[in-house]
């Protein structure tokens, strides 16, 4: 489309324009239709269902026709005894992944970077990413196997050594160092990727530069390596930041016994359990309205941030 | 790029002693790393194959004890794990090959210039940070009539939005405009343009995409968890939580073992297997994951680098 063309548009009603825009793109829109539908009617659908949350929902009378209860499910929620324990676990297990799961894969990107041998950097860049592939299931089945009391190898190591077993899974102690060891263990070397990308797209004159003004490795690692990596890290940690609410349902829900349920009992896991457990369905839509609402502000305000201070913005 | 400055080195100075400490200290720190990496790993792999009172005995440390293909040979009895590995098969490869279609099209459409672009990309991006919640969520597949359906297992969590930006800057920075251009000269609309020649050109954005999605969908056990009840639908990986990670601490895996009791030579017996029989599970469940990327693995590297610099 030309530019003289476009500009014609412009000078026109909006009717004729949207006529004309669509006689022009149509087969774009129809190209898009599939994935546009499966937006709308399975993440937009479901936010026109929120008003739920303020509503006693009952299934006979459906969505529209359940009588209003204004701000009731979030009252008792804020109320009830258990409110302010889920809130810190959620909050802390989140604090303590992103503590450790957030600068341990930039130091394995440039730790990776720095390997000389071109065969082992490859297999160890293959191999880092393996555990990733391997679904939550099984990496709860193998903190299960393997920290089990009497012959899980952890504890028959301990016990080589002269230690007392350790009941680990019914241990309220142990269950935020398991849950965010098991999640460095599978997604630390994942998440190098990205800084691996940006670490080769750097260009090799600064190394060589560097290089002649007689700059050791940690040197070059200092001042060539990590300003680089500064912008994607900061974009990543407000991604990041985002989610220091919502938690990994899934694998906390497969974790959780009844002896750690002090550290294990989580927010998502609360909501899956009482709402579908027990179809209390608007008190959990409300818990979960707040949950996003919260996860929501905090990336806005974090972004904003961020684009003060350092220019860098998701948006 | 290490290859030039090497070369650099090669003319000028050799290695300083700094640079020789930090080069044998990185070694080490790899070889830790991956010996924490693949070590899990390996001892599954030895466990599977081994006695089951070796095992129970924490005797099988670096190699497999006993070997035995008992473990192997209890699974095999169970009927309802190869129904969900099935399932499994079914719902990945429908989904995946739907899922990769539905995003490259709608890929290529955000790679172009059109009215409304600004409003469709805001309305996709928002998705990702706000959400209607698992309930909503859920009762809207119930109202729809997807509950406890094969179809929900396949059209739930179709699309992924990182996955679709993914695609979309792979599409934008390696299929020249020019092309485009030409195309168009000789004749060619959006359908022509997208079937004849950005499809037959993105084999490496197709294989990225194809490993994401496919291991999404294989590795997922909470969505048959949620939307289906009918345990003839259920995959593998909700079948897999039953043996694997019971949440009660008495441990399922027995009481699901016993059931087979019959074909596994009395119940004591069945307990004994049990055992080793969950190693064999994860080896069996997680082998294709683990295989395809492997296998993509080329590709892949690749892939993600070009469609996420720029995203």
């Amino acid at each position: 489309m030309s530019q003289a063309q476009k500009t014609d548009l412009r000078n026109q009603p909006l009717g004729v324009r949207f006529q004309k825009a669509i006689g022009r793109d149509w087969q774009l829109w129809v190209l898009m239709l599939p994935a546009l539908a499966f937006f709308l009617v399975f993440c937009y659908f479901p936010m026109y269902g929120i008003q739920i949350a303020f509503k006693d929902y009952k299934a006979a009378f459906g969505i529209l026709d359940s009588e209003w209860v204004g701000l009731e499910h979030f009252q008792t929620f804020f109320s009830s005894y258990y409110c302010g324990r889920m809130f810190a676990n959620t909050l802390l297990l989140n604090v303590y992944g992103l503590l450790f799961g957030f600068p341990l894969p930039i130091l394995l990107a440039i730790m990776l970077n720095q390997l000389g041998l071109e065969r082992f950097k490859g297999f160890t860049q293959t191999a880092i990413y393996v555990p990733h592939f391997i679904s939550t299931v099984v990496l709860a089945g193998m903190i299960y196997l393997f920290f089990s009391p009497e012959n899980g190898i952890i504890n028959h190591l301990i016990e080589a050594l002269g230690g007392q077993s350790i009941y680990f899974m019914i241990e309220a102690s142990w269950f935020r160092p398991l849950f965010v060891g098991s999640d460095l263990w599978q997604n630390a070397g994942w998440n190098t990727i990205l800084y691996i990308a940006t670490l080769t797209s750097i260009d090799p004159q600064l190394y060589e530069a560097a290089t002649i003004d007689g700059a050791t490795r940690f040197k070059k690692i200092l001042h060539i390596d990590i300003p680089h990596l500064i912008p994607i890290s900061v974009m990543m940690l407000i991604l990041n930041c985002g989610s220091l609410l919502s938690s990994n349902t899934d694998k906390a829900l497969l974790l959780q016994t009844s002896g750690n349920i002090a550290t294990s009992d989580i927010i998502g896991v609360y909501v899956y359990n009482v709402g579908l457990g027990k179809a209390q369905y608007s008190y959990t839509s409300a818990i979960g309205l707040c949950l996003n609402v919260i996860n929501f502000t905090i990336i806005m305000c974090v972004n904003a941030i961020s684009r003060k201070l350092s220019e860098i913005s998701l948006f | 790029m290490a290859k030039k400055v090497k070369e650099a080195k090669g003319i000028r100075i050799n290695e300083t002693r700094s640079d020789k400490v930090f080069n044998a200290v990185n070694l080490i720190f790899w070889i830790v790393v991956l010996f924490i990496t693949l070590y899990p790993l390996w001892l599954i792999i030895i466990a599977s194959v081994s006695d089951p009172d070796a095992v129970l005995a924490g005797k099988v440390v670096w190699w497999p004890k006993d070997f035995s293909t008992m473990g192997y040979e209890a699974v095999f009895e169970y009927r309802e794990l190869w129904l969900s590995y099935a399932n499994s098969v079914f719902y990945t490869v429908v989904g995946s090959v739907l899922s990769v279609f539905i995003t490259l099209a709608a890929a290529y459409a955000l790679s172009r210039a059109f009215s409304g672009k600004k409003l469709v990309n805001l309305l996709i991006t928002f998705t990702m940070f706000f959400s209607g919640g698992l309930i909503p969520i859920f009762l809207n597949a119930k109202s729809l009539g997807l509950y406890n359906t094969r179809t929900v297992m396949i059209i739930m969590n179709a699309v992924s939005v990182w996955n679709l930006m993914v695609a979309r800057t792979y599409i934008q920075s390696s299929i020249p405009n020019e092309l485009y251009e030409a195309a168009v000269m000789d004749g060619a609309n959006h359908f022509t343009y997208f079937f004849k020649c950005v499809l037959p050109l993105s084999g490496t954005i197709i294989a990225v995409l194809s490993v994401y999605y496919g291991v999404a969908r294989w590795n997922d056990y909470f969505t048959g968890l949620v939307f289906l009840s009918n345990r003839a639908y259920l995959p593998l990986q909700t079948i897999l939580r039953e043996i694997l990670a019971s949440l009660s601490i008495s441990g399922s895996s027995e009481t699901f073992f016993a059931a087979y009791a019959d074909n596994l030579g009395g119940l004591q017996e069945a307990m004994r297997k049990a055992e080793v029989a969950k190693y064999c599970c994860i080896v069996v469940s997680t082998v294709p994951a683990v295989v395809l990327y492997i296998f993509m693995q080329k590709y892949f590297v690749k892939g993600v680098m070009i469609g996420s610099l720029k995203g």
